[in-house]
């Protein structure tokens, strides 16, 4: 049974549409969320984690219905979020905001102070601690808001562009950190980094034009790419994304892009 | 609610420094409000009955303001309850100090008045910080006094106590009616919306 369903979401900016009847659901594993800027990616992201109303459509997180106000409280609890820009306070600590986070989370006040610890020693910045989060440098305050996400241990977590700002290791360290994260919850990754994809997601969801433009496997996406003719990029998964992304526009559908795709492969 | 929680929300929202700004704000009403000759005409203490609820008020708004409002908004408990408590005990507070600048004559330009336009500047406040935003929720409010100040200056009409409300002696009913008007719808849009986000969205 997946631990989010999402039937026929949509969802308006102004006069835009952001996502257009919207069907996809995520089970356990990490879960790659790829697309085009503007293609819908935070908007979905935002939806998941409850910060915006959707203008239509039904959203179930871990069996509760997130348009019912009374269950929101439970499914928050059992959730973290990275926004793409989460803010921070300029006066908090590492531990303070990751601690106040926690609060907002309703963790038992005596479980907090081990948990905090324990999130911010997992992205690496345990000899940070008690350092002003204004005095870190982008990179790190990058991690301070994967560990402010991780610290109830959420069954469900949304990271919007997690890796934008961390350098090359740290992205290598975040990778792991991701695979042991999706062996106990259900991960959503939204990047533009195919490299992130392909080295830590089980699945791979293409949005575009506010629905999906493919689904499938880092592998069967690589697949795509070493089989497509005329599409540019500099691997095979980069090529499968440019792709899919032009049989969908062509073709209009995410199921008649998959057949082309296929037919193409084969 | 623990405590360590409750602090880092006071803090988050610079709490100490709102207080602590209050106070000063208090201060220089009393001691501006010292070198008029209010008791031979009260009516010289209405710079200071309509300014220094205008300065509390900005001040008010601003500690609305939440940097991380997106990871405010996945808080498990509904928001409506922090806001109220926040709003009415800064509130609470300015009307407690802001009086003492005009102590007597509690008929025309006196603590009454001051708490009646204290309670109006922040209602307005309030409904500006979720019209546009927490630090800008200064600005209406701003025009909005400083418009009526001018424009109010000898002018004499049924309709001035509801537009004029923060010109009139604190007897006038009609001007206290706008006033809890304002504080009140203030306060509920507040509670319901919080203040708007600031910064950018895909």
């Amino acid at each position: 049974m997946p631990t989010i369903r999402v039937t026929g979401l949509h969802v308006r900016h102004r006069k835009t549409v952001a996502l257009d009847s919207l069907d996809v659901d995520f089970g356990p594993g990490v879960h790659g969320l790829l697309g085009p800027n503007g293609a819908g990616k935070t908007s979905l992201i935002r939806v998941l984690a409850t910060v915006a109303e959707p203008a239509g459509g039904r959203v179930e997180i871990l069996g509760e219905d997130t348009g019912d106000h009374r269950r929101l409280g439970d499914v928050r609890r059992r959730l973290g979020y990275l926004p793409q820009d989460f803010g921070y306070y300029p006066g908090f600590t590492v531990r303070e905001f990751v601690a106040y986070v926690a609060w907002l989370k309703e963790m038992p006040a005596a479980a907090t102070p081990s948990a905090v610890e324990r999130a911010v020693a997992r992205v690496g910045l345990a000899d940070r601690i008690d350092a002003k989060v204004r005095t870190l440098s982008g990179g790190m305050v990058r991690r301070v808001g994967i560990a402010q996400a991780i610290v109830n241990a959420p069954q469900v977590l949304l990271f919007d562009e997690p890796t934008a700002g961390l350098d090359p290791e740290q992205r290598v360290e975040f990778r792991e950190l991701l695979r042991e994260l999706g062996t106990s919850a259900t991960v959503i990754v939204s990047t533009h980094l195919v490299e992130d994809v392909a080295a830590a997601c089980t699945e791979v969801t293409l949005v575009d034009e506010g629905r999906v433009a493919y689904r499938g496997t880092p592998q069967s996406l690589a697949a795509l790419g070493e089989t497509a003719v005329g599409v540019s990029g500099d691997n095979p998964i980069e090529r499968g994304y440019t792709a899919a992304l032009r049989a969908h526009r062509a073709h209009g559908s995410a199921a008649q892009a998959v057949r082309t795709l296929e037919g193409t492969a084969r | 609610m623990t405590t360590s929680g409750l602090l880092l929300y006071a803090r988050s929202r610079t709490l100490p420094r709102t207080v602590a700004a209050l106070a000063a704000t208090a201060a220089l009403a009393v001691w501006a409000a010292h070198g008029l000759d209010a008791y031979l005409d009260p009516s010289r203490r209405v710079p200071v009955v309509a300014l220094a609820p205008l300065a509390a008020s900005a001040l008010i708004g601003a500690s609305l303001y939440s940097a991380s409002d997106e990871l405010d908004r996945t808080a498990v408990r509904p928001w409506w309850r922090r806001r109220l408590v926040h709003l009415l005990a800064l509130t609470a507070l300015a009307a407690a100090l802001l009086p003492w600048a005009v102590l007597g004559h509690t008929s025309s330009f006196g603590p009454p008045a001051m708490i009646r336009n204290t309670l109006g500047c922040v209602g307005l406040t309030a409904a500006s910080a979720v019209l546009l935003g927490a630090r800008l929720s200064w600005l209406p409010v701003f025009a909005y006094v400083s418009a009526v100040y001018v424009a109010a200056a000898g002018v004499d009409g049924g309709s001035v106590p509801a537009w004029a409300w923060l010109m009139q002696p604190a007897g006038e009913r009609g001007a206290w009616l706008v006033a809890l008007v304002a504080f009140a719808a203030g306060t509920v849009l507040y509670l319901l919306r919080g203040a708007r986000a600031e910064g950018t969205r895909d």
